[in-house]
C-alpha cells in the first residue's frame, strides 16, 4: 500500500511541475512579437526602413486581431502556469510604440493617411476602460492625427485641441500645412518592468532615463532652424496606464498559493502530531493529513503568479517632433540633441531630398 | 482495510483537484493547421476588427452594381471615361487603399460589358515616354504619334472610408463607413454616392486587457 502511496505523489508533482516549462523554440514562437519591435526600432535607428515595415507590419498582425480564444492567453490565466507563456504582445506603451513607428513609416512613403490611421490605433491601445484618467494621453499622437489630416485638407483642430489639453512637457505648436520636412526624434532609454510583491505577483516599472531632453535642428548650414522638444514620455505612460486585468487574475494566484502553502503547513503539523498521538485510527487519520498537506504545499509550490516582465528593451524614453519647410531639392541637415542646460549631447549629420508634392519624413535618434 | 481506504480517499481527492488543475501540452496546435482555402466573402478563424477580405468584396460588389445604375453611366452618349482617384483612409486601420478600387474597376470592366472605361493614369509615366520614343521615330506607330491621343475623364470615381472605435470593458468595437462618389471632371457634380457600412466587435482575452 505504500507503494500505492508514494506513486500517487509522484503522480501528482510530475503532473503540476513535470510539464511547466516549455523548450526554447515554444518560447521563441510566443515572444515572436516581442523580437520583432526590438529589431524594427533597431531597424529604424540604421535606417533600415523597408526591414523594419516589413517587421512591424507582421508583428501589427498579431497586435490587430483579438485576442479571444488564443490558447496561450488562456494558459497565462490558469494556476499552474506563468503570465509569461502567452504571446507577447506588450503593455500598452509598447503597443504604442509599434503603431507610431510604422505610422512614421507610413508619412516617409507618402501615405499620410494611413500614418494617421497609426497614430489612431496607437491611441486606442492606450485608451484605459477601467480608469479613463490617463486614457490615451500621447500629445503627439493626437497632434499628428490632427497634422496629418490638416494637411490632408481635413479638419485637425479637434486632435490639435487634444494635444494642447494632455501637454505636460511642451506645448505643441500650431500646425505649418507648409512644413514638408517632418523630423521625428527620440531620445534615452524606456522604461523597464519588473515584478514585486511576496511572489513577485505584481507588474511594476522603473523610469527610464534620457540625458538629452530636446533636439535642435539646423538645416542648410543655418538657413532654417527648428526645435524638436520632447512631448511624450514613456516612462510617465507606463506607470500612467492604470490596472491590467491581469493584475487581478495575478493576485489570485498569488491569494492561491499563500493559502494553499499555509493550509499545506497546517496539515503537515496537525498530521504529524495526531499520528504521533498514538492510536491506530488517528495514526491513519494523521498520516492522510500529512500526505494531503504535502500536496497542497505542491499545489503551492507549482502556483506561478510571477508577473510577465518580458519587455521591449530598446525603446526610447522621450518623443520628440519638429516640422520645417524645404524648397525641393537636396539639403543637409544637423540635428543636435542637447541636455536641459542647453547643451549638445550628441551631434547627428545627415543629407535628404526634398520632394515636391509630398512630405519628408526624417528620423533620428541618440540611440544607435 | 476500512483504515486505508480512509487515507487513500483523504489523499485521492486533492490530488485528483491538482491532476484536473494542472498542465497539458503547452502547445498549441502541435501538428499545425493545414492550409484552407476561403471564399473572399467569407469571415475566416483569423478574425479582428478591422477591414478584411469579406468587407472589401461585400462593399465594391455593391458599389459596382449601383454606379452602373447611375442614369450619367446607363445613357451616357459614347462610353464614358473614368478615372480612379486615391481613397482616403480616415479609419484607424491601416490599409492598402488602391485594393478598393482595383475591384470595383474590375467588376465593372467584367461585368459591365463596356459602359464604362477606365483610363490608366496610374501609367502616364510610361505612356508618355512610349509616345516620345514614337515620335522620335525610335518606335514605330499605328497612327500619327503627333496627333494627341491620351484621352480625359468624363468622371472621376473616388472614395473614402470613414471609422469610429468605441473601446469600453465590454470590448473593441469599429464602425466603419465605405462611401464613394463618382464626380463630373467638367462641372465637378457628384453624379453618383453610395455608401456601405460595417461594424465588428470582440473582446480582448483578460490576459491582454
Amino acid at each position: 500500500m505504500k507503494f500505492r502511496w508514494i506513486f500517487a505523489c509522484a503522480v501528482a508533482v510530475l503532473s503540476l511541475v513535470g510539464c511547466a516549462s516549455l523548450s526554447p523554440e515554444e518560447q521563441a514562437a510566443r515572444d515572436r512579437v516581442l523580437n520583432q519591435y526590438r529589431q524594427a526600432a533597431t531597424a529604424m535607428r540604421q535606417a533600415r526602413f523597408t526591414d523594419a515595415k516589413a517587421v512591424l507590419d507582421d508583428a501589427l498582425l498579431s497586435l490587430g486581431g483579438i485576442s479571444a480564444g488564443d490558447k496561450t492567453a488562456k494558459e497565462a490565466r490558469s494556476y499552474f502556469r506563468e503570465e509569461s507563456r502567452k504571446n507577447f504582445r506588450g503593455e500598452p506603451y509598447e503597443r504604442v510604440m509599434a503603431y507610431y513607428y510604422r505610422g512614421i513609416l507610413y508619412w516617409m512613403d507618402g501615405e499620410p493617411d494611413n500614418a494617421r490611421a497609426c497614430f489612431r490605433s496607437a491611441a486606442i491601445q492606450d485608451a484605459d476602460p477601467e480608469q479613463h484618467t490617463y486614457e490615451s494621453d500621447y500629445v503627439l499622437l493626437d497632434y499628428l492625427d490632427g497634422f496629418a489630416s490638416t494637411k490632408m485638407r481635413g479638419d485637425g483642430t479637434d486632435a490639435f485641441k487634444r494635444a494642447q489639453k494632455v501637454a505636460r512637457l511642451a506645448q505643441p505648436p500650431p500646425y505649418d500645412v507648409s512644413a514638408n520636412v517632418l523630423v521625428f526624434v527620440e531620445m534615452g532609454r524606456g522604461p523597464e518592468k519588473y515584478a514585486a510583491g511576496e511572489y513577485r505577483e505584481q507588474l511594476h516599472f522603473s523610469p527610464g532615463s534620457s540625458v538629452a531632453t530636446y533636439a535642435s535642428v539646423v538645416m542648410d548650414g543655418g538657413m532654417v532652424t527648428a526645435t524638436a522638444p520632447a512631448f511624450d514620455d514613456l516612462s510617465y505612460q507606463a506607470v500612467t496606464r492604470g490596472g491590467r486585468q491581469m493584475d487581478y487574475i495575478l493576485a489570485n494566484k498569488a491569494v492561491f498559493k499563500g493559502t494553499t502553502d499555509v493550509l499545506g503547513d497546517a496539515a503537515l503539523i496537525s498530521g504529524g502530531a495526531l499520528a504521533l498521538s498514538g492510536g491506530d485510527r488517528a495514526t491513519e487519520v494523521g498520516a492522510g493529513l500529512m500526505v494531503a498537506g504535502l500536496i497542497s504545499k505542491i499545489v503551492s509550490s507549482a502556483t506561478t503568479p510571477e508577473a510577465d516582465t518580458r519587455m521591449w528593451d530598446n525603446l526610447p524614453n522621450l518623443l520628440g517632433f519638429a516640422a520645417l519647410r524645404a524648397p525641393p531639392g537636396h539639403h543637409s541637415m544637423v540635428v543636435e540633441f542637447r541636455n536641459a542646460g542647453g547643451q549638445a549631447t550628441l551631434r547627428r549629420e545627415l543629407a535628404f531630398d526634398a520632394v515636391e508634392g509630398r512630405d519628408t519624413v526624417i528620423f533620428v535618434s541618440d540611440r544607435n | 482495510m476500512k483504515r486505508l481506504s480512509l487515507v487513500w480517499t483523504s489523499t485521492a481527492l486533492p490530488m485528483a483537484v491538482a491532476l484536473i488543475a494542472g498542465c497539458s501540452s503547452g502547445v498549441n496546435n502541435p501538428s499545425g493547421v493545414p492550409v484552407t482555402v476561403m471564399k473572399a466573402d467569407e469571415q475566416g478563424f483569423v478574425a479582428g476588427t478591422g477591414v478584411e477580405s469579406q468587407d472589401l468584396v461585400a462593399v465594391t460588389d455593391k458599389m459596382a452594381r449601383s454606379v452602373l445604375k447611375t442614369p450619367e453611366i446607363q445613357n451616357a452618349q459614347g462610353v464614358p471615361r473614368v478615372v480612379l482617384l486615391p481613397v482616403e483612409n480616415q479609419t484607424r486601420f491601416a490599409i492598402n487603399k488602391d485594393i478598393f478600387l482595383d475591384r470595383i474597376r474590375s467588376q465593372l470592366n467584367s461585368k459591365g460589358q463596356g459602359k464604362v472605361r477606365f483610363l490608366a493614369r496610374d501609367r502616364m509615366p510610361a505612356l508618355e515616354q512610349e509616345r516620345e520614343l514614337k515620335r522620335s521615330g525610335q518606335l514605330t506607330s499605328s497612327s500619327d504619334p503627333n496627333v494627341q491621343e491620351l484621352k480625359g475623364a468624363d468622371f472621376f470615381l473616388t472614395g473614402k472610408l470613414s471609422g469610429l472605435t468605441t473601446k469600453t470593458k465590454a470590448g473593441v468595437s469599429d464602425y466603419i463607413l465605405y462611401t464613394f462618389q463618382l464626380v463630373d471632371a467638367r462641372t465637378s457634380d457628384i453624379l453618383w454616392e453610395d455608401s456601405a457600412e460595417i461594424k465588428k466587435q470582440g473582446v480582448e482575452d483578460a490576459a491582454y486587457r
